[in-house]
């Protein structure tokens, strides 16, 4: 199959671009299609091992990460009044200004920062908070109003209106499920935390290279079978657009040409550095490899969970914030080393902080506004947004002064060059950290 | 109205396509059987079918509150240690009832009120996410058990007070003064009349008529709080009387807009298409001819010549419990082991008890993604090679010796219950003849024709 991709493109030079087609040509393959005469070969190429274009990475740090105790504001009083056993004296973090330091385990970060490729954005939340991980989550997911349900993900929409025709790996996602964030009318991305997940497996077929013949000649048009003649001859099938066994080919397609993509890329691609283990630096690793690899991606998805620290918060959280250094650094060296870090912007969220005053269990529990990282080789360097009031709170919790509806905007309008509007439904604010 | 499906048309693959739709499928003796029964006599077969309760007892699962109650005395630590004893319980009991339910699913051997239950679940759509506790989340169920193919207008009101949705919908703090809004807003949009059809002004009114609604701590049952009901004057669709929360139901069922509303959306659960206008007024005036009877008016869709047309057949997308019990009834095999069963049904995107939000599960093609897809084509290979005990009796399914031009209309009609097309049989033609001889590569090629896009409809 390695050659699938160049062989599919003569297929379409000899016969869609030929004849009249009766089908709807893959999703992906559209836009190939309807440029293809103006296409010169090697932008052909280009597009679609993705040496180009930016690329953005959402990290969720889920289970709600104390932005107090990540961003450590030394400098307010009423942040040693609120957290008598969990606070961290300023002596202690990694000083960024007189009042601000990053949580002790964060070395790497403040390397990022000390070389101007880490920009921090303090105080970011919504209108009406919700302190349910899941109601929250879903917020940020959806991009929507605290009072709105909306089931469609930002990024879902961002493909819908920009990425139209582009190929199905346009998102990944490195986790068992698809984000809410990808969801969409009809969903595209791909989701899976093992490469040999997302793979047609026949390890147990008794005559695998029959079985992978079989496979491929019925979900991949190469085979001839899709040329239109037989499509149609199934009972039942109406013709016209929007039936659902074209979906449903076309879809089998995308399937087992990302899948071929990736295994592809895995089988060539070695990890440019050392990572430490764990499911963070897995994802990172695996993320990493894929971006050196070519993946036609533009948007990866990785999470980080354990965040939510009720009791007992300071070695978790310590463990967390070592593991998140680690395995960040890791990727980053390893992107410089691709040439990738400038294609690159990650962006860290959690679905909400944690209250200001420490619980009597020695954690904090859920609430609301909270700092998050920005860092890539074009990010522009420092920390945006006022520093958020410790004493004028909303029912225990940080009002934010940054909605995090403006990060997105500012990644979309200029990181990703999409307009804002489609996606997010009206506009917001843009910051300058790219 | 609609017209009655000629008897000459009451075939062997119409039979299937009742058996698929109206329940979750069979093997080809069971779909044999139903075809001989005659067309009225299957109808009536899967709508009446004798409950088998005693096989299939509910867990025993008790409200969650009720478990250890909370103490004023206890320590943060301790707090913390009921919250997470509770929460393991909780979704353990989650689980167990999850089980049961697809197991009745998958059991029974007419199981059409089960999958009218489905519809109704993803109607009334209600998440142990928020709930937060099974026993609610089972009672609700069984709720729409016994109501599933009765009068509509008695299961709204019941639903209104169901436990489970009144903590899903925040009625519990809706009181005189300050009515939440929830409730009454989804319960006019997306349970009985369809975004449009009311105002704001109906919404706030009805608000008031369902305050008081609250959860009985001791039982987990309905408890109606008079004090914290607004008695007054409401004015609801322009009529103005001290409405009650049923007074509120009957006034908003009786808008011609819920026979609309419900009746296109059982036709698309059970036929895979939205009806287009002229199609749904028919469809409508069934319902209404029926009382919103929903038992009596599935017998008339199953009854006539529309539900059977060829551009339904084999159209819809299986959802992921369809595709898991249909296809175990396929192989004639049982069920797989419950871990399987939930990490397939998690990862294919519908978890009982668990829809993504208070309008159900998209379904049709939301169900498909290239994930998914593969997800599905390796169950598939789980299925057919069934892990330990569990795998399919290929004697039964392929007898070894079969020519491969039969082996290919057996296949067919069990697996997709049509013809395959032709350059799907004759790519299995040649890799029976290639294969066909031993037991492992019969297994490959029922493996292989199910991880295809024809296999996800139905």
């Amino acid at each position: 199959m390695k050659h699938a991709l160049h062989t599919r493109r003569e297929f379409l030079r000899t016969s869609l671009l030929g004849g009249a087609i009766s089908w709807t040509i893959p999703a992906f393959l559209e836009r190939t299609f309807f440029t293809l005469d103006a296409m010169a070969a090697d932008s052909a190429i280009q597009t679609a091992t993705g040496k180009d274009g930016p690329i953005l990475i959402v990290l969720q740090l889920a289970g709600g990460n104390d932005g107090l105790n990540t961003l450590v504001p030394f400098g307010d009083d009423a942040y040693f009044r609120a957290r008598p056993t969990l606070a961290i004296p300023g002596g202690k973090t990694l000083r960024l200004t007189d009042h601000l330091g990053l949580h002790p385990k964060l070395v790497g970060l403040k390397s990022l920062h000390d070389e101007g490729h880490l920009a921090i954005v303090q105080g970011v939340g919504y209108p009406n908070p919700n302190r349910s991980h899941f109601r929250s989550t879903e917020i940020w997911h959806t991009a929507s109003d605290s009072s709105v349900t909306e089931k469609y993900g930002w990024m879902g929409r961002y493909f819908d209106s920009c990425c139209k025709g582009e190929d199905p790996s346009i998102g990944v996602s490195i986790g068992s499920q698809p984000p809410q964030a990808f969801a969409a009318p009809e969903p595209r991305g791909i989701s899976f935390s093992r490469p040999e997940q997302f793979r047609f497996d026949l390890k147990n077929a008794s005559d695998r290279n029959a079985a992978d013949d079989f496979f491929r000649s019925v979900n991949d048009f190469e085979s001839g079978q899709m040329d239109g003649g037989s499509i149609g001859m199934l009972p039942g099938h109406a013709d016209g657009e929007g039936d659902a066994l074209d979906f449903l080919q076309r879809t089998s397609l995308d399937a087992v040409m990302s899948s071929d993509k990736v295994a592809e890329i895995i089988k060539r691609t070695r990890p440019g550095a050392s990572y430490p283990s764990n499911r963070l630096a897995d994802s990172l690793n695996l993320v990493a490899r894929l971006i050196g690899g070519g993946m036609p991606t533009r948007v990866y998805y990785v999470a980080q969970g354990g965040y939510d620290t009720h009791s007992n918060q300071t070695g978790a959280h310590e463990r967390l914030m070592a593991e998140l250094d680690s395995s960040l650094s890791a990727f980053c060296a390893d992107l410089k080393s691709q040439g990738n870090f400038d294609r690159v912007l990650l962006m860290s969220f959690s679905e909400f902080g944690r209250r200001v005053q420490e619980n009597a269990s020695g954690g904090t529990d859920h609430g609301a506004a909270a700092p998050l990282f920005v860092l890539g080789g074009k990010v522009r360097p420092g920390i945006y947004g006022a520093p958020p009031s410790l004493t004028q709170l909303h029912d225990g919790d940080i009002i934010h002064n940054i909605d995090f509806r403006s990060v997105y905007a500012t990644v979309l309008s200029k990181w990703l060059n999409a307009p804002v509007e489609p996606v997010l439904k009206r506009s917001f604010p843009l910051l300058s950290f790219v | 109205m609609l017209t009655q499906l000629p008897a000459g048309d009451w075939t062997l693959e119409a039979a299937a396509h009742l058996l698929n739709r109206a329940a979750f499928g069979g093997s080809p003796e069971e779909i044999q059987r139903l075809h001989s029964m005659g067309h009225a006599a299957a109808v009536r077969r899967l709508l009446n079918a004798g409950e088998d309760e005693d096989l299939f007892p509910a867990p025993e699962i008790e409200p969650m509150k009720v478990q250890g109650p909370r103490n004023d005395s206890m320590t943060p630590e301790e707090l913390a240690e009921r919250r997470k004893i509770m929460n393991a319980q909780a979704r353990e009991r989650t689980l167990e009832a999850r089980l049961w339910w697809i197991q009745r699913m998958a059991s029974k051997s007419y199981p059409a009120r089960e999958k009218c239950v489905l519809f109704w679940h993803g109607h009334w759509a209600t998440s142990i996410q928020k709930v937060n506790d099974p026993f609610f989340v089972l009672q609700q169920n069984q709720t729409l058990r016994a109501h599933a193919f009765g009068l509509f207008a008695p299961f709204a009101k019941e639903m209104s007070k169901d436990p489970a949705m009144i903590r899903y919908l925040d009625l519990n703090s809706s009181k005189v003064g300050h009515p939440n809004e929830n409730f009454a807003r989804e319960f006019m949009e997306l349970f009985t009349l369809g975004e449009g059809h009311y105002s704001e002004e109906d919404i706030q009114e009805a608000a008031r008529a369902f305050t008081g609604y609250r959860i009985n701590p001791k039982t987990g049952g309905f408890f109606f709080s008079r004090k914290n009901h607004d008695a007054g004057a409401k004015k609801i669709f322009g009529k103005s009387g001290a409405f009650d929360g049923d007074a509120t139901v009957d006034l908003i069922i009786s808008q011609p807009e819920c026979a609309e509303f419900l009746s296109a959306k059982i036709w698309n659960f059970y036929v895979g298409e939205k009806p287009a206008s002229p199609m749904n007024q028919v469809l409508a005036s069934e319902y209404r001819a029926s009382g919103l009877k929903t038992g009596d008016f599935l017998e008339r869709i199953f009854l006539s010549r529309e539900f059977y047309s060829p551009k339904y057949r084999r159209r819809q997308i299986k959802s992921p419990v369809q595709w898991l019990i249909q296809t175990c009834k396929n192989l004639e095999r049982p069920m797989p082991d419950p871990k399987t069963v939930h990490n397939s049904l998690d990862q294919l995107g519908q978890v009982l008890f668990a829809p993504p939000n208070v309008k159900g599960w998209d379904g049709g093609r939301a169900w498909i993604s290239s994930s998914s897809l593969l997800l599905r084509y390796n169950l598939a290979g789980t299925l057919v090679r069934g892990g330990s005990d569990a795998a399919p009796d290929m004697e039964k399914i392929l007898p070894e010796g079969t020519p491969p031009p039969q082996a290919c209309e057996l296949l067919a009609w069990r697996l997709f219950q049509a013809p395959m097309n032709p350059t799907l049989r004759e790519k299995t033609l040649h890799l029976l003849e290639k294969n066909g001889n031993s037991q492992a590569g019969r297994r490959d090629i029922v493996h292989l024709l199910m991880s295809t896009p024809e296999f996800q409809l139905t």
